[in-house]
């Protein structure tokens, strides 16, 4: 068997081609609901040899996003709300992965995890452009993050799932990401074996 | 016979009397002053700027019977003040089992198929609230291209103060989108000129 080098970014016990990926888990519970999930997707990531930055955004100073398009035709790729809005921003168009962590809300996501994602709209370019056969706004950066969105339920909501999954793709496809994986968890969920699936899925 | 009261809900942060928003769900809105509803506006982002509003807010929507909620999609949903005013509406079930919900929403993009989730999203709501879902209109093109918007939107007024389901309605702009996307990039470029854009349209000031 010819020796390889272990490549830059391989981790003890896992394979050399494993790439180190920087996940950003924006944190959208309102309170203590996604600890559980959080400490699993944690977890998860650092099996897998990724590195992981957590931003509770309820600790965030995050205004509502004014709707002035400042961030496109005045200041472009940066919003004029000089706040916690800019730093989560930033580090979205810096990272290889994405996570949402939210309670599922209505099937979407909660209102602390989209005040900053409605401040992510700067990291998009103003102009148009035609993708899986619908308008779309162009990528502002040659990278975009893999997708990952992870729900929590305190109890199973086949509906809430389904749209919460679909909004996640919808997200995902917005910024054109290549891949992108979702799942709800509900306290009976096997926590550990859901993250470690969502990892896997966007690493590959 | 009691009065009949329906309320609309701006979830523009450009608020009343300034958005596309107001503009549209007053359509429907004015639609239910003519079949004597009492009828009231509030703009969501000020509520939830203030506490003395936000409560007096609660109060409206629990004494009304009809709530209509006009609003431009937002990354695919709502924006985060509406989201966060639903959540508290939720806590406290305002109007459960009574109110009535319909839903105005817009988006900035030719089809008017990206406001589906979003429709998807406010029917979780109604059910999860104990409202009842009566529908919603969609518009693309940030609700501007429709040729009548009185047409367009008065039958979903005509069908609420009858107490029907809202007819669907999905308007996509009345012309191909590569138009749409054509005019608006050049739109994009005039507004930066006008507004002295301080950097290329396609800076990358978070490139690592």
């Amino acid at each position: 068997m010819p020796f390889t080098e272990p490549r830059v970014g391989a981790t003890p016990g896992r394979p050399y081609d494993v790439r180190i990926m920087n996940a950003l888990v924006l944190d959208g519970s309102r309170g203590t609901e996604c600890r559980d999930a959080l400490a699993a997707l944690q977890q998860a990531l650092a099996d897998a040899g990724h590195l992981a930055e957590v931003i509770p955004l309820r600790e965030r100073t995050i205004a509502p996003c004014r709707g002035c398009f400042g961030c496109w035709i005045k200041t472009p790729g940066e919003c004029v709300i000089d706040d916690d809005g800019r730093a989560v921003a930033r580090s979205i168009a810096r990272c290889d992965v994405l996570v949402y962590l939210t309670p599922v809300t209505f099937g979407g996501v909660s209102s602390e995890l989209k005040k900053a994602l409605d401040r992510m709209i700067p990291n998009l370019s103003p102009f148009f452009a035609r993708v899986c056969g619908e308008t779309h706004h162009q990528r502002r950066y040659r990278k975009t993050p893999r997708w990952i969105g992870l729900g929590v339920l305190s109890q199973p909501d086949c509906e809430a799932e389904r749209v919460f999954k679909t909004l996640v793709e919808r997200n995902a496809l917005n910024l054109q990401s290549e891949r992108v994986a979702a799942a709800v968890v509900t306290p009976a969920s096997d926590l550990a074996a859901t993250t470690a699936a969502l990892v896997k899925a966007v690493a590959e | 016979m009691t009065q009949r009261k329906a309320l609309l809900l701006v979830g523009s942060p450009r608020g009343i009397g300034h958005s596309t928003s107001d503009r549209l769900g007053s359509v429907v809105l004015d639609a239910l002053k003519g079949r004597s509803f009492d009828t009231e506006k509030l703009h969501v982002h000020a509520v939830m700027d203030s506490p003395a509003a936000f409560e007096s807010a609660l109060a409206a929507i629990g004494a009304c019977d009809t709530v209509i909620l006009s609003l431009p999609l937002y990354v695919d949903s709502f924006p985060a003040p509406v989201i966060a005013l639903l959540e508290r509406i939720a806590e406290r079930r305002v109007g459960a089992g009574r109110v009535r919900f319909s839903l105005v929403i817009q988006c900035g993009f030719p089809e008017a198929k990206h406001n589906a989730t979003a429709l998807a999203i406010a029917e979780r709501f109604a059910s999860e609230v104990g409202w009842e879902w009566l529908g919603g209109a969609a518009l693309g093109g940030t609700g501007g291209f429709a040729k009548d918007v009185g047409a367009v939107l008065a039958p979903v007024g005509e069908a609420i103060a009858d107490g029907k389901t809202v007819p669907e309605v999905a308007s996509s702009v009345p012309f191909p989108a590569w138009l749409y996307r054509f005019v608006g990039n050049v739109m994009w470029r005039r507004q930066a000129k006008k507004q002295g854009a301080t950097r290329s349209l396609r800076a990358r000031p978070y490139e690592g």
